[in-house]
């Protein structure tokens, strides 16, 4: 088989890297740096989705951020023949408060595009030793090991510089780099400007993700401490950066996991919570906060989650159209409000969302992506059975969210003041901004959803993402599925559009690990939190048009899409092969790496202001 | 009729807990209920559920849009609703969790076969997760062929049993499985 012109490119480059490395003197080992939105690859270079003219790996960096922050970039381990190393990534002194998390970047393998890329981020100690090429990883004439270096920047720092060496010893030979931290006075706001969903159904996927901690609990599993902290721990991972987590708990039929819900008895009037224990359980760390207690942002409750309720919980369908029916829900969510205020869990948002369709064959009607307008009433009632469950007063925040697609725009008037959280095919959405704006007049809740940039589009593709809601004046955006990296992530890699994290259960560790996708996503939805603090000194279009023209050249309007022609059809003569009206390429193959780097320095320039 | 649902939805708080039966217990169990399904469940009704015009996007294929049959799936409602509260009340019948659930042929198409309405245990020994139609069994093609009730011992643990489903004709016009599992697997589907 003759490679193809782009591996002979990328051999050729990667050669290269490694002869520059050798000329200028680095033949043992050698410790390099690289931005973050450059993410290296396993030969010394730069993957290619990111290569830009004059990137290349550098023996020092400087990175700048405001307090409340992380900053981040990749070290490289360079060996130009296999052997030992170690890596001592140093400390900030201690009274900068400056905490230095450290990860090895697996390069995954690509059979689509033959090619390897970096993306799961696999903790390790500040002091590491290992060899080249990695046992672990198998890349073939593997000469170069990256590594992610996460800074935390605490609010109390002081403004300043801050300095550490990192130092790689490779036989017997030592090469360093000075790592540098400028700290803005600018204060990162606790809350996010935009939200960055990541959502995921049921949890029978982790017994074949996490074997080891599985197969020894046996059918215990599910019960077992381990268990519920393993759930919480993806809470974790997606909360430290900057995220959250969403898991539906319970399938089409109406069958709820037992974890999901309090369990219940009776029948008709008689039906009741009978035990919150395992309810409690699982989300009672998580709507206190002290679930991520340990974490660099500190404990708070998670924003959102999903109630279990959909057509068969709490009241059974038996009764639907009757009297018990009403009752039954009645008796369940009034127990289920006065259970959560008692909790002084009222930072939290319940969410009545159905998520079930029709064609799984459970229930007339589509609580998901509607499209069939005699599913409206079912929407209406349920909003009818829900404000009679809970009280006006209560200090519980029940909210009815819909996704949305087909029908949008007759949603968004059929439903005014029934919805109020509404998660929009991001597609359909972008032809509406009359939508988008009249649903934020009214006080609700907008997202929008879609896929993961594969590992393969560059580094700023993640951060558009984030940007887009921000730009359109909404609310967030969900990965639609943030944990199925696929049955072989590792060695046959299908690009992640559904999962920003993996699981560490081949690394020994018994919880979720980051991606380097979810860590710039992160940056980016930091800096946007930053910069719309700045609506209080600038007119907000002030800022959103400057941050769209350094991020891919475009004025506001250009985030917006004409009208498509199927948009006029009834809903129900449309298809998937309707063609809408295409992005320019400024929003795809033209974004470059380095376009969030232009905003954040926009953000800086801002920042510096501050004092 | 009323009364007879009235003893059913009586009875059937004693009869909702779990009890370990041998499979062959429980596999009587469920022809019991399976036998009753067949009085119980209308025909005629039955086939008013699904749309015409589901049915005319049923077997539609579209390379450009592979759902073009599911996002078309629609039922009507009342004809729906009246039979899944049958088969509810049947699965109440079971001695322990158990699932009624619902399939038809194809209209004009005797081949394929179709689950028309599940239910809350999301069991069955034949539906392939997700399948909007899926080629027939041979153990429902002799339900639907002789009108005999078969029992199926299938995967996981499940046993079903299927009985006939007959218009005011005389027909039969689909069939129902009744299905339970010696060892539930409490989060298989919730999804």
């Amino acid at each position: 088989m003759q490679p193809r012109r782009s591996e002979l490119r990328l051999l050729f480059l990667s050669r290269l890297a490694i002869t520059l490395m050798a000329a200028l003197g680095c033949s043992a080992g050698d410790l390099l740096t690289l931005p973050e939105h450059f993410r290296p690859d396993p030969f010394g270079g730069i993957v290619e989705a990111d290569r830009s003219p004059g990137a290349a790996p550098a023996r020092t960096i400087v990175m700048e951020g405001a307090r409340a922050s992380f900053v981040s970039c990749h070290l490289l381990a360079i060996m130009t023949q296999p052997g030992d190393y170690s890596l001592d990534v140093g400390s900030f002194p201690a009274a900068s408060g400056l905490q230095v998390d450290l990860y090895r970047e697996w390069f995954h393998y690509l059979p689509a595009t033959k090619n390897y890329y970096p993306d799961a981020l696999v903790p390790i100690a500040a002091q590491y030793r290992s060899k080249l090429p990695d046992p672990d990883n198998r890349v073939a004439n593997q000469t170069a090991q990256a590594f992610w270096l996460d800074v935390w920047i605490p609010s109390g720092t002081a403004p300043g510089t801050y300095r550490l060496k990192a130092a790689l010893n490779a036989d017997g030979k030592l090469s360093t780099v000075p790592i540098e931290v400028k700290v803005l006075a600018a204060l990162v706001p606790a809350e996010d400007a935009v939200a960055m969903d990541h959502n995921t159904y049921g949890t029978s996927w982790l017994v074949t993700d996490y074997p080891s901690l599985s197969k020894p609990a046996g059918d215990a599993f599910f019960a077992s401490d381990r268990y519920f902290e393993l759930i919480q721990a993806y809470h974790k991972v997606l909360y430290e950066n900057r995220g959250v987590f969403h898991q539906l708990g319970y399938g089409h039929g109406g069958k709820v996991g037992p974890e999901f819900a309090p369990r219940l008895e009776g029948t008709g009037k008689s039906r009741h919570v009978a035990d919150w224990s395992m309810y409690d359980r699982h989300f009672g760390p998580l709507f206190d906060g002290t679930a991520f207690a340990k974490t660099h942002l500190g404990p708070r409750p998670t924003k959102l989650v999903y109630l279990p309720i959909n057509p068969e919980w709490p009241a059974s369908f038996l009764w639907w159209g009757e009297p018990g029916y009403e009752k039954e829900f009645l008796n369940v969510v009034g127990e289920m409000e006065r259970h959560f205020r008692e909790k002084g869990w009222t930072n939290t948002r319940f969410e009545m969302f159905f998520n079930h369709k029709k064609r799984y064959k459970a229930f007339p009607w589509d609580g998901d992506e509607a499209r069939f307008p005699n599913d409206t009433a079912y929407m209406l009632e349920y909003k009818r059975l829900l404000q009679l469950a809970v009280p006006p007063d209560s200090p519980v925040k029940f909210v009815f969210r819909t996704d949305s697609s087909w029908t949008l725009d007759r949603q968004a008037k059929d439903l005014a003041g029934v919805v109020n959280f509404w998660v929009c095919g991001q597609g359909e959405l972008a032809y509406q901004p009359e939508v988008a704006r009249a649903l934020k007049e009214r006080g609700d809740t907008v997202w929008t959803y879609g896929a993961s940039p594969l590992v393969t589009e560059p580094a700023s593709h993640i951060a558009l993402q984030a940007l887009r809601p921000w730009i359109w004046g909404i609310d967030g955006f969900v990965h639609w599925m943030a944990t199925d990296a696929g049955p072989d992530p590792w060695f046959n890699f299908a690009g992640g559009a559904e999962a920003l994290v993996y699981s560490g259960d081949r690394f020994g560790v018994g919880a979720p690990i980051p991606s380097v996708r979810l860590k710039l996503q992160r940056n980016a939805v930091q800096d946007i939190a930053l910069l719309n603090e700045f609506r209080k000194t600038h007119p907000v279009e002030q800022l959103r048009a400057e941050a769209a023209r350094r991020f891919n050249g475009t004025e506001l309007k250009d985030w917006w899409s004409p009208r498509p022609a199927y948009a006029d059809k009834d809903p129900l003569d449309r298809t998937n092969a309707d063609e809408g009206v295409p992005e320019g390429p400024k929003f795809h193959e033209a974004l470059d790496a380095g376009a969030w780097q232009r905003v954040r320095t926009y953000v800086f320039d801002l920042a510096r202001e501050v004092k | 009729m009323r009364g007879i649902i009235a003893f059913l939805v009586a009875a059937s708080p004693l009869l909702v807990g779990q009890t370990q039966l041998s499979a062959e217990a429980r596999a009587q169990e469920l022809d019991r209920v399976a036998k009753a399904a067949t009085a119980m469940v209308d025909g005629d009704v039955c086939l008013h559920i699904q749309t015409k015009r589901s049915i005319e996007f049923l077997q539609k294929k579209d390379p450009r849009d592979p759902w073009i049959a599911s996002d078309n799936f629609d039922v009507d409602h009342p004809a729906f609703i009246q039979t899944k509260k049958t088969l509810m009340r049947l699965a109440r019948l079971c001695p322990e969790a158990c699932d009624a659930n619902l399939w038809m042929p194809l209209e004009g198409n005797p081949e394929p076969v179709q689950v028309l309405i599940r239910n809350v245990y999301e069991m069955s020994s034949f539906w392939n997760w997700g399948n909007l139609h899926q080629p027939m069994p041979d153990e429902m093609k002799r339900v639907l062929t002789t009108g005999e009730r078969v029992t199926f011992r299938g995967k996981r643990g499940m046993i079903s049993v299927l009985a006939p489903v007959y218009d005011s004709l005389g027909n039969i016009v689909a069939l129902v499985e009744v299905v339970s599992q010696e060892r539930r697997d409490l989060q298989e589907n919730v999804k």
